[in-house]
């Protein structure tokens, strides 16, 4: 953490003020507060319950705040097979998120289908919702979710729009 | 010569012997794979034959295990057994008395996909004959509530069948997300 916006375009005076954009305040408390949605469906989920355990523990990244309701979350962690009959479920689930939300497509079956290559299995989220990172693997280890969630952060410090938000220039 | 018949009699399966002698019109064949009986029966007698393997005190098959079906439709060495029959119908049963188990085998033809349902005798047989009808497309006549139970409802087609190609005819790149009921 840390006021890690301090000293990018940022004026440091040499009293107790600092100087900013609203834009990169904000952008420091969503980065440090990302409140997952676990879509769990296969083993992966096994890894990101492992991850959010005291282990690995995913809070020391100020994501620890697990939310079943898609209502109060802004990172949704699809990790699972998703069959041809979850995905109007996981579309509807992804709907309700307010904005800004990113999207965390977690092992090789989310991303791409992975070894189902059937007639029930979704080869790839990314066809019907916005992905923000993907992780490959089957499963993938904590540290690579830690990893994805470290570089949702990254694109937030950027300042980048996430990937299921059309920008009006 | 006595005793060698004597020998013979004692090694054939209790329910072989009980099924020969009350339900042998019933029998098209009988089999034994690993240890386990195997009968194949007419599906106009499949009730009756259920309802004995269960009911008889000496062989109370009381648990039905599994029910489901085999496409045949590429095994031609299958499908000449039983008059081109395309699907089999299997029933495992198990005895908690006895502890064995007996499976029964059921021909079906493509063009008469009814076999009387099981529901009455377990009510377990709800859901997999729902799944066998799912999958297979079997139509179990007499079962109370006959829909697919893992597929969703909009689906067409049997997955499991041979003929079904093995990535979908498409479904899993169109969606109509308005029309699903979630």
């Amino acid at each position: 953490m840390g006021l890690d916006f301090v000293g990018r375009g940022v004026e440091e005076t040499d009293g107790n003020i600092i100087t900013t954009t609203i834009d990169k305040v904000v952008n420091w408390g969503r980065k440090n507060s990302l409140w997952p949605m676990p879509f769990g469906t296969a083993c992966c989920a096994i890894e990101m319950m492992a991850t959010l355990a005291s282990k690995f523990d995913l809070s020391r990244f100020g994501s620890e705040a697990i939310r079943f309701s898609p209502r109060q979350s802004d990172l949704l962690i699809v990790s699972g097979r998703i069959s041809i009959k979850m995905m109007p479920v996981l579309k509807r689930i992804y709907d309700q998120m307010p904005d800004p939300k990113w999207v965390i497509s977690m092992g090789a079956c989310a991303s791409c289908g992975g070894v189902f290559d059937t007639y029930t299995l979704i080869q790839g989220v990314d066809q019907f919702i916005p992905v923000d990172v993907y992780i490959p693997g089957c499963p993938p280890r904590p540290e690579d979710l830690i990893d994805a969630v470290l570089q949702v952060q990254q694109k937030i410090t950027s300042g980048a729009s996430p990937k299921g938000v059309e920008v009006v220039v | 010569m006595n005793e060698e018949k004597e020998v013979e009699e004692q090694s054939k399966p209790l329910v072989l012997e009980k099924l020969e002698e009350h339900h042998a019109d019933s029998l098209l064949a009988q089999d034994e794979a690993r240890g386990t009986v195997v009968v194949v029966v007419h599906k106009e007698q499949v009730y009756a034959v259920l309802e004995y393997l269960k009911t008889d005190p000496e062989l109370a098959y009381a648990f039905l295990v599994d029910i489901t079906a085999v496409d045949n439709s590429q095994m031609e060495s299958e499908l000449m057994q039983f008059d081109y029959a395309r699907f089999m119908i299997v029933y495992q049963l198990y005895s908690f008395q006895d502890q064995c188990r007996v499976r029964v085998r059921v021909p079906v033809h493509e063009n008469d996909l009814s076999v009387p349902s099981v529901t009455a005798l377990w009510k377990g047989a709800n859901w997999l004959e729902r799944e066998t009808y799912d999958m297979f497309g079997i139509n179990f006549e007499g079962h109370p509530d006959l829909h697919r139970i893992l597929m969703p409802d909009d689906f067409e087609g049997h997955p499991l069948r041979k003929d079904y190609p093995l990535r979908g005819r498409g479904e899993r790149e169109r969606f109509n997300f308005d029309k699903q009921n979630v």
